[in-house]
Order: structure tokens, then sequence, then C-alpha cells
């Protein structure tokens, strides 16, 4: 493993180790959540974390709400609830950590003291033939807006990651059980994990045989789509403190891309946007490989994770297949860095579903919590999140328990 | 020539594509079987998709300029399910996609889809020349390979 320790230029960065996680909530995570909306998805889960945190109402004074297709906005759920005194309410884009961002900085900035912050999920028209068939769901687009239908040729974030995976395959010569290792990992570990929607186990040959969706990508190589929401209680670690015996802490977290997103534009698989998160994190952070107990590398779909066991600096470019070989624990099914550190031990959105980064932060304060019950890594300290993929959307966290 | 075409005409063309006054040039060239591409007239610099400055030196002064349409495969997928459009049949067989590297510039690309070869025969790497094919009635840049260069 490569040296880990040390940072790599110490950037300005006042608000490490000052924002915890004094809260956490979340829905069932399903295929269909059957006739419920995502506002009272979010409702659920956010009624949860107030309930976790043990504050109320009064107590929520920010309110940040990921804009998910369908998701309530900020405004309409502190209407929800009722929320008496907001000082600070936004609705930052997806993926997961552009919310947490948020929320972190508008409790460090003074802008409000405790954050509600959600997110959730529905499955859409165009990526679950099921949902198609839902009325309710037809005028809920990705993005919103007056997006025209798209054309095969589109370089949508999503197809352009199978692009992308076609360039790693040509560049690296990786093989399709190098991206297999990725799912069999995480369905390995969403066997242990009851919310999970995938629970079956899964082969290589079973991998190998799947439905090819756009070659070289197949179905198991993307996430699934599911029903479900997540939310979570930001607040002062001073305050967090005095309000839990086991408070978890945001140690650095960061957003990271190029100039150069737009999708096939990219400059190339060396240099887009996981590397600046890694190099933001190094520079902001005090924590690295060798603390790591707990690994969260994105699977939204495979190609991604690669990326980030890679760019992380667990191996060189290329090697995450080998890698993954070279610490795969044939007992359990799955990697075990040095026999240790698992890597998205919920499942990831692979196997658990697919909430864009959220899952995996869930999970990273429920271990560092040692709350992950059959799943828990022992005495979890620190928590890495490599979260969303190579575009605009690359973003880090560290946690760590204090 | 597609300059006399109006804006509301334009739209009416392309149903299916968002256009606005950064990409007009785009598909007015397309009306006339042209590629243009965007390229900067203080650094030189050619870029896509189109945008109002260049990005490179911050530069209003982007002019719609004519490639020569032929490059090099850089990204490759075969999509077994998508978009519905016409001419293209998912049960019939996959659809391929790709990325072109334009060989005006390193790094500029454009995505397409491939016609006239072997779906073998699609892989990175292969060069590629314009081949303009109709889509929902208008004409539609697409690539295919290099005659004698497979």
């Amino acid at each position: 493993m490569a040296a880990a320790s040390a940072r790599s230029g110490a950037a300005r960065y006042p608000i490490r180790d000052q924002i915890a996680i004094v809260g956490l909530g979340s829905t069932e995570f399903s295929r269909d959540a059957g006739g419920r909306s995502p506002a009272s998805l979010a409702c659920e889960a956010s009624i949860a974390a107030i309930h976790d945190a043990g504050l109320s109402k009064a107590d929520i004074d920010g309110v940040v709400g990921v804009l998910e297709p369908g998701a309530p906005r900020a405004n309409q759920m502190a209407a929800l609830l009722e929320l008496p005194n907001v000082t600070h309410h936004g609705g930052p884009m997806p993926v997961a950590m552009f919310g947490l961002i948020d929320a972190m900085t508008a409790i460090f900035s003074g802008q409000c003291d405790t954050v509600l912050l959600y997110y959730a999920f529905t499955r859409l028209p165009w990526n679950s033939r099921s949902a198609a068939q839902d009325p309710f769901r037809r005028y809920v687009m990705m993005g919103g807006g007056t997006a025209k239908p798209p054309m095969p040729e589109s370089m949508d974030p999503s197809a352009a990651y199978t692009a992308w995976a076609s360039r790693y395959i040509h560049e690296f010569g990786a093989k399709r059980e190098d991206f297999g290792r990725i799912a069999l990992n995480m369905r390995a570990n969403a066997l242990r994990n009851p919310k999970a929607v995938m629970r079956t186990p899964l082969s290589m040959e079973q991998y190998l045989a799947a439905r090819m969706i756009r070659d070289p990508l197949c179905m198991l190589d993307m996430d699934v789509p599911v029903d479900g929401a997540d939310a979570f209680i930001l607040t002062t670690t001073e305050r967090a403190k005095r309000m839990t015996k086991n408070p978890v802490v945001v140690h650095a977290a960061t957003a990271g891309m190029v100039g150069r997103n737009d999708e096939d534009q990219l400059p190339s698989l060396a240099r887009h946007g996981q590397h600046v998160v890694v190099e933001s994190l190094r520079a902001r952070g005090e924590l690295w490989l060798d603390d790591v107990d707990v690994f969260f590398p994105y699977d939204g779909f495979s190609i991604i994770t690669l990326g980030w066991i890679e760019n992380m600096g667990y191996c060189k470019p290329g090697g995450a297949g080998r890698f993954m070989q070279e610490h795969w624990d044939e007992k359990s099914g799955r990697v075990l860095i040095d026999g240790r550190v698992p890597m998205n031990p919920h499942g990831g959105s692979l196997s658990e579903g697919a909430s864009r980064g959220t899952g995996h932060l869930r999970e990273a304060v429920t271990q560092l919590r040692g709350e992950a019950g059959a799943r828990q890594v022992e005495n979890a300290r620190t928590a890495l999140i490599g979260c969303g993929g190579f575009f605009f959307n690359s973003q880090g966290a560290i946690l760590r328990r204090i | 020539m597609a300059e006399s075409v109006s804006d509301a005409a334009l739209v009416e063309r392309f149903p299916w594509v968002q256009i606005d006054h950064d990409n007009k040039h785009l598909f007015r060239g397309w009306l006339d079987r042209r590629l243009l591409i965007q390229r900067c007239q203080d650094c030189g610099r050619f870029q896509h998709p189109p945008k109002p400055i260049c990005p490179a030196c911050w530069s209003s002064r982007i002019e719609p300029t004519p490639v020569s349409g032929r490059g090099v495969v850089h990204l490759a997928m075969f999509l077994r399910q998508g978009a519905p459009a016409p001419g293209v049949d998912y049960e019939k067989g996959p659809h391929p996609v790709v990325t072109v590297e334009l060989e005006e510039q390193p790094g500029l690309r454009f995505t397409s889809t491939v016609v006239d070869a072997p779906l073998a025969d699609i892989r990175i790497g292969l060069p590629v020349e314009l081949a303009w094919i109709d889509r929902y009635g208008a004409p539609f840049p697409a690539f295919r390979p290099r005659a004698g260069e497979r």
C-alpha cells in the first residue's frame, strides 16, 4: 500500500472536526415503496433523525434538502414539519456530499446551529420499468425543467461512465472480472444489511452472464433504483459533546472537479474530479489511508469504484482489479484491505440501493457509532468516503469518532 | 444556405434538441451538412460543446469553424437499450455510440454513432470520418471508418 499518513501541503481549514453528525434517520429501501410519495419518505426519515438526536421542532434552524428528482424542497420540508424558526435553507444538487458540505458550512459560519439534511429517492420512469407504469411518476424528471427526450448518442453522466469504462479497458487491459469483483463485494456485504434491496448471493459466473445494458457495462455494474430516504442532523461538535456520548465528526469534506468536466471532454482517466478530491482531502485532513478503518468508494457504476480505489492511492492506476484480488477475503467473498478494512460494508449503491452516496454516509456514521450490528468493523474510528464520479460530482469526506 | 433559416424555423427542424443562442450555429451547420466547431479568434483554441466564451482565454470572439470531421475513436460503447430514435432498433443489435477525438486539436471530441461498419470493427483507435445520416428528417453527423485505414 502507498505510504499514506503525511499531509500533502496543508490548506486553511478551520472547520476541521468542528461539525458533528448527531442524528440518523432512514426509511426502508425498496424497489417499490407502494403508493408513497418522496415527500412521505423524506418526512419519515427526517422525523426519525430528529428523534434520534433527541431534538424537537424548535431546535432545527437549518434545512438542507438535496435536489433529487421528486424530493420535496427545503421550504416544503420546513412546512411539512412546521419548523418554526429556520434561518438557513438550501437545495444543493445531488450527490450526497454537496448537502453535507452545505450543512457544515452553514453551521460553522453561524447561519444556523442545527441542520436537518435529508435526501429522498424515487424510481424514475426512465430507469425503472415499474416506475414507468406509475402515472404519478410520469412528470418526475431528472434535473426537472423541460428537458427534451434524450437521444441514443447522449453523453449524459450515466452513459458517460460506460464510455470511460471502455477507455479504462483499452488503457489498462482490464478484464470483466475486475468489474465483477466490485459487484460481488457489494453483494456479499449487502447480505448482512437488512435494509439492502439485493440480498441474494452473487457469483462471478452470474455476473459474467448478466444482461449487457451498455456494453462494456452490464446490469450488475449499475446501481439499483430504489424508493427511500435518508436524513441526518448536524450541529457543532461542541454542542454534540453535550448531546450524545458518541458524536461522529466530519474531519474533512470536499467537492472536486476539473475545468473540462463536460462528460466526453474530460481530460483523461488520469485527471478528473476524483484527483482534485484526493488532493483536497489530503491538504485539509490529517488522517489518511493508514488511519482508515472502513472505506466507502461510491459505486453508482462499477467503473467509479475502480477509480476511487486507484485514485485514493490504494494502488496504481489500472491496478484496482489486482488490488481486490490481493485483498480478497475468500471466506466472506469480499474485499478486506490488509485483512481488516471492508469496502462499503452496507452493500453500496449496487446492492443496498441507489442513494447517490447517502447510504455510504449513513453507514459511515453507523460504523463509527459502533451500531452496525453484524456488519460492525471492530473499533472503527475513521471512515473515508469517496463519493460521486468523475465529472461535476466528485466528492470526498473523512469522518471520525471522537 | 442555413444562415437564412430563422431561429424559429431552426427550432422546428430539430425538435429533439435544446437549441439556444450558444449552440444555434452548430445546428445551422448540420442543415448544410457542415460540422462547425467553435474556435476562439484570440487564442485559436477549438471547443465543444458550444459555449458563449472561450473557457481558455475568456474571449467572446468565438467563431463557428468548419472542421474536417476526421478523427480517431476515443471512447466506444454499445447500447443494448436506450433512448428511441428513428433507425435505431435495439432488438436488431447493439447501437454503437462513440466519442471521436477530432484531428484539429488533442482533446477536442465529438460524440455520435458509427455507420457502415461491422460492430467488431468499432473500437478505440479506429480512424473515422464524417458520414451524414438522416434523423427526423434533418441531417445528423455520424462517423464511418476511413477507407483503407481500418
